[in-house]
């Protein structure tokens, strides 16, 4: 049986966001199920359907090139694979692309993320021009102090704000962790903000594929 | 496709600061939306408890379904929010709304309710109350919304009178379509409400409390139930007839998160034969109706590849009683295991377990396996007619214990009619035998011991049951019948469990009320009552409390004998099922005589002459 590794990017907006990455995963397997596309079980006493996201998305925010890699036990025109899945899953996931894995997700090392929020804008720009962005992040091991400063990259702010940060298994920085401590700085409670994970590069700079 | 957006950035602006976000916000595969502009008639289906809970119903699927297919009818879902979500709800004036479109349920033309145990009473209220819709019926004057209610607990909606427009009773597969025709009908000709509700009185089914007058004797009790033309002196239970070809969903709405019961559910068979004196299901769903094999094997199919489900659950009241349960069985299987598809099997009767279904059932997971003989000695199984002896449930859990389970679960009830210490001391003896028969395995596994729970709740008397002229034990004798339980039970290998005597007074009392009654549901929910069938939601004191300050006293509810004479609250409602039946039966049971299964014999109940044969005959 030919395994060949599949690798599809979706978009997770509106609805779907409220989708924890935990149930992502059952719902890929079933919109999988649905489209009867034969793919590959993992072996062993209990065979599971073998899905794997590349870069898991915080709850609440959108994703427009999420990831998520699965193998399919026959070869299928990508166009096919695309439409087949989306007429199984919800409304507000949608595969954009499939394709044939290029990268490893330990390949990647950045996301771009584009912010709308109800904010000053001079403030907030007062705001990133600080020393230091000192932050709180919970790891594994407990909570660490991180500064954000060096971490922001390609900042720009007009009517949105877009920037990039650290991304993937090894260095994740949430953006949601710099309006944190906007808030603290500024006194003011955002009560409107909407964070889109727009592409996701890998360590050579290029987008991730 | 419909949205409310406006409602949608409301919602964005607070709900990561919910719990499970996920069900408060719709937009699952398998829900319907629709272009508003196209709608004639909305209705916004209510399940009186969490999402969680009702997203697992199967009735709700059916009926969701069914709306749906007709292009101008929309019918969306509404589940009850847990504290934090209502809180936060409250706090920003954002309305009960629907999980499709959004759209606050206060302008729907129906909202409806399924109410499925007593204890969501209070849930109704506050779901009402939440959607911004006068709770008492008698201060909505316009035609929409009609607050209408349907399940089990409307064979005696009485308590509910106050707050509903009208009841569905029986299976609801037709009488939602007339009804909502109906509304079409009366929008469309400017009717008023009182004018729908005459019209809706004369469907079939269709209980309109309005149109109901009750009058008391000095002594508490019904003294008359007057109607008012054109409604029906007796409102006669709904049935599907050809249950064969009924409407059967081709595809559910499949949450994101976790779910009670996450899988595909069949219905296989409506009603049952065995007529347990105790259980309200086994009459108020008679007749008996199966479908064919290949029905529920191609309903099967079809659902499990809309869904992507990789479990289903076979639904019915007693799932072993089918007719061909082993040629379904193997036919499912079949179509099962090719597919990686898990087939669940509730409700088994532990004397039509055998090797055969055991394997079927053995091959999805190794858990518990649980059994109810329902009472301890043989004497009283047969007063409540539960037609098993102690050599089935011993068969049934070898075949268990040699299939590799080592815990079981007994259910029990305590404070059944004429139950006296010797039944609860064979309570006991029947699980000892339980823990002896796994010794008596000599493949047992070595350093490995049995574990038996048993599991005691309160006897419930029901309206539609032999039982129900019967008195709920008071708690002083259920307290005396657990320490006796405790007493003596010494085996360590044996764990003794109880539910809460307070809830199940509190359901006695509503399952048994009348009109009344609606006035200490009132005020309970006043005081905040709601998500009764919450452990940690329940207050009891406050029930007291409402109970008291409406002067009504629960021990006349629930723990007084009834005649047979006495015209019981929900007397002019006809569950198909006569009178004089459940009378005889009760008197069998006082003799301790049993009544054959449908299958065996018919016992003439009374819904052959109701409704004309057919259905019981082809059992």
């Amino acid at each position: 049986m030919p395994n060949v590794n599949t690798r599809v990017f979706f978009s997770k907006t509106d609805r779907a966001k409220y989708i924890s990455h935990l149930d992502l995963y059952r719902v890929f397997q079933r919109a999988i199920i649905k489209s009867k596309l034969p793919v590959w079980y993992t072996e062993g006493f209990n065979p599971r359907l073998y899905i794997q996201f590349m870069l898991p998305l915080s709850l609440g925010q959108e994703g427009l090139r999420e990831a998520a890699d699965f193998r399919l036990t026959e070869e299928i025109p990508p166009e096919e694979v695309t439409e087949r899945l989306n007429a199984s899953l919800p409304l507000d996931l949608r595969i954009t692309e499939t394709s044939v894995p290029v990268m490893k997700n330990t390949d990647i090392a950045e996301a771009e993320y584009k912010i709308e929020a109800e904010l000053s804008r001079e403030k907030f720009a007062e705001f990133a021009q600080s020393e230091k962005i000192l932050v709180e992040k919970k790891t594994k091991k407990g909570i660490s102090e991180v500064d954000l400063k060096p971490n922001i990259k390609n900042l720009e702010i007009s009517d949105k704000i877009t920037l990039r940060l650290p991304a993937g298994n090894e260095f994740n920085l949430n953006p949601a962790l710099l309006f944190e401590a906007f808030e603290k700085f500024s006194g003011e409670k955002i009560s409107r903000i909407k964070i889109t994970r727009t592409r996701i590069f890998a360590k050579n700079g290029e987008e991730f594929k | 496709m419909y949205r409310n957006d406006e409602m949608m950035k409301k919602l964005d602006e607070f709900l990561l600061d919910v719990q499970k976000p996920s069900r408060y916000i719709g937009g699952e595969s398998g829900s319907v939306f629709k272009d508003k502009e196209n709608v004639d008639v909305r209705f916004a289906f209510c399940f009186p408890d969490t999402y969680e809970i009702g997203m697992s119903h199967l009735g709700m699927k059916i009926l969701y379904g069914l709306k749906n297919r007709v292009p101008n009818y929309w019918c969306e879902r509404v589940f009850m929010p847990l504290p934090d979500m209502e809180q936060k709800m409250r706090e920003r004036n954002i309305p009960l709304y629907a999980l499709e479109s959004l759209d606050p349920i206060k302008d729907f033309d129906f909202i409806g309710f399924t109410i499925q145990y007593e204890l969501c009473y209070t849930t109704i209220l506050e779901m009402l109350d939440l959607a911004g819709v006068p709770v008492l019926a008698s201060e909505r004057t316009s035609l929409t919304p009609i607050i209408m209610g349907g399940g089990p607990c409307v064979c005696n909606a009485e308590p509910l009178c106050d707050f509903f427009d009208l009841f569905a009773i029986g299976e609801g597969e037709e009488m939602n379509l007339e009804l909502m025709r109906l509304m079409e009908e009366c929008k469309k000709n400017g009717l008023t409400k009182a004018e729908f509700l005459e019209k809706a009185a004369q469907i079939e089914g269709i209980y309109v409390p309005s149109l109901y007058d009750i009058s008391y004797n000095e002594d508490g009790t019904v003294q008359k139930i007057t109607a008012k033309a054109p409604a029906p002196e007796q409102v006669k239970k709904r049935v599907i007839k050809d249950f064969d070809s009924v409407y059967s969903p081709d595809n559910f709405v499949v949450p994101f998160t976790d779910i009670v019961h996450n899988r595909a559910v069949v219905e296989v068979l409506r009603g049952c034969i065995r007529g347990c004196r105790f259980c309200q299901a086994g009459f108020i769903y008679r007749p008996f109706r199966e479908k064919k094999t290949d029905t529920v094997l191609n309903q099967t199919k079809t659902l499990c590849e809309n869904t992507g489900y990789d479990e289903v659950s076979l639904s019915s009241l007693s799932t072993s009683d089918f007719s061909d349960i082993e040629g379904l069985l193997s036919t499912l299987t079949a179509y099962t295991s090719k597919n990686r598809i898990n087939l669940s099997l509730p409700s088994l009767r532990v004397d039509r377990f055998n090797e055969k279904i055991f394997e079927e059932i053995s091959s999805v997971r190794k858990s518990g396996l649980t059994f109810a003989p329902e009472a301890g000695t043989q004497r009283l199984r047969d007063v409540i007619n539960k037609n098993i002896k102690e050599s089935d449930v011993l068969k049934g859990v070898k075949i268990a214990f040699e299939g590799g389970y080592t815990a079981i679960k007994l259910y029990f009830m305590l404070g059944l009619p004429t139950e006296t210490d010797d039944d609860i001391r064979g309570i006991y003896a029947l699980a000892k035998t339980v823990i002896d028969e796994y010794y008596q395995n000599p493949n047992r596994k070595k350093g490995k011991s049995p574990s038996v729970s048993v599991s005691l709740s309160t006897f419930i008397p029901k309206p539609f049951t032999p039982f129900e002229f019967e008195p709920q034990a008071s708690e002083a004798e259920i307290k005396r019948k657990q320490k006796l339980m405790t007493d003596i039970c010494v085996d360590k290998k044996i764990n003794i469990s109880w539910s809460k005597y307070d809830v199940s007074l509190l359901e006695a009392v509503l399952a048994r009320g009348d009109r009344r009654v609606g006035k200490a549901i009132y005020l309970a929910w006043k005081k905040g009552c709601v998500l009764d069938g919450w452990d940690e939601y329940f207050d009891f004191g406050k029930w007291k409390e409402a109970f008291a300050e409406c002067g009504l006293s629960m021990s006349f509810y629930a723990n007084r004998t009834r005649s047979y004479e006495e015209i019981a609250p929900w007397s002019h409602i006809n569950m198909l099922v006569s009178h004089d039946f459940f009378v005889e039966e009760n008197k069998r049971a006082h003799e301790g005589t049993t009544t054959p299964n449908c299958r065996e014999k018919c016992s003439n109940c009374g819904v052959i002459k109701n409704i004309g044969g057919e259905c019981c005959k082809k059992i």
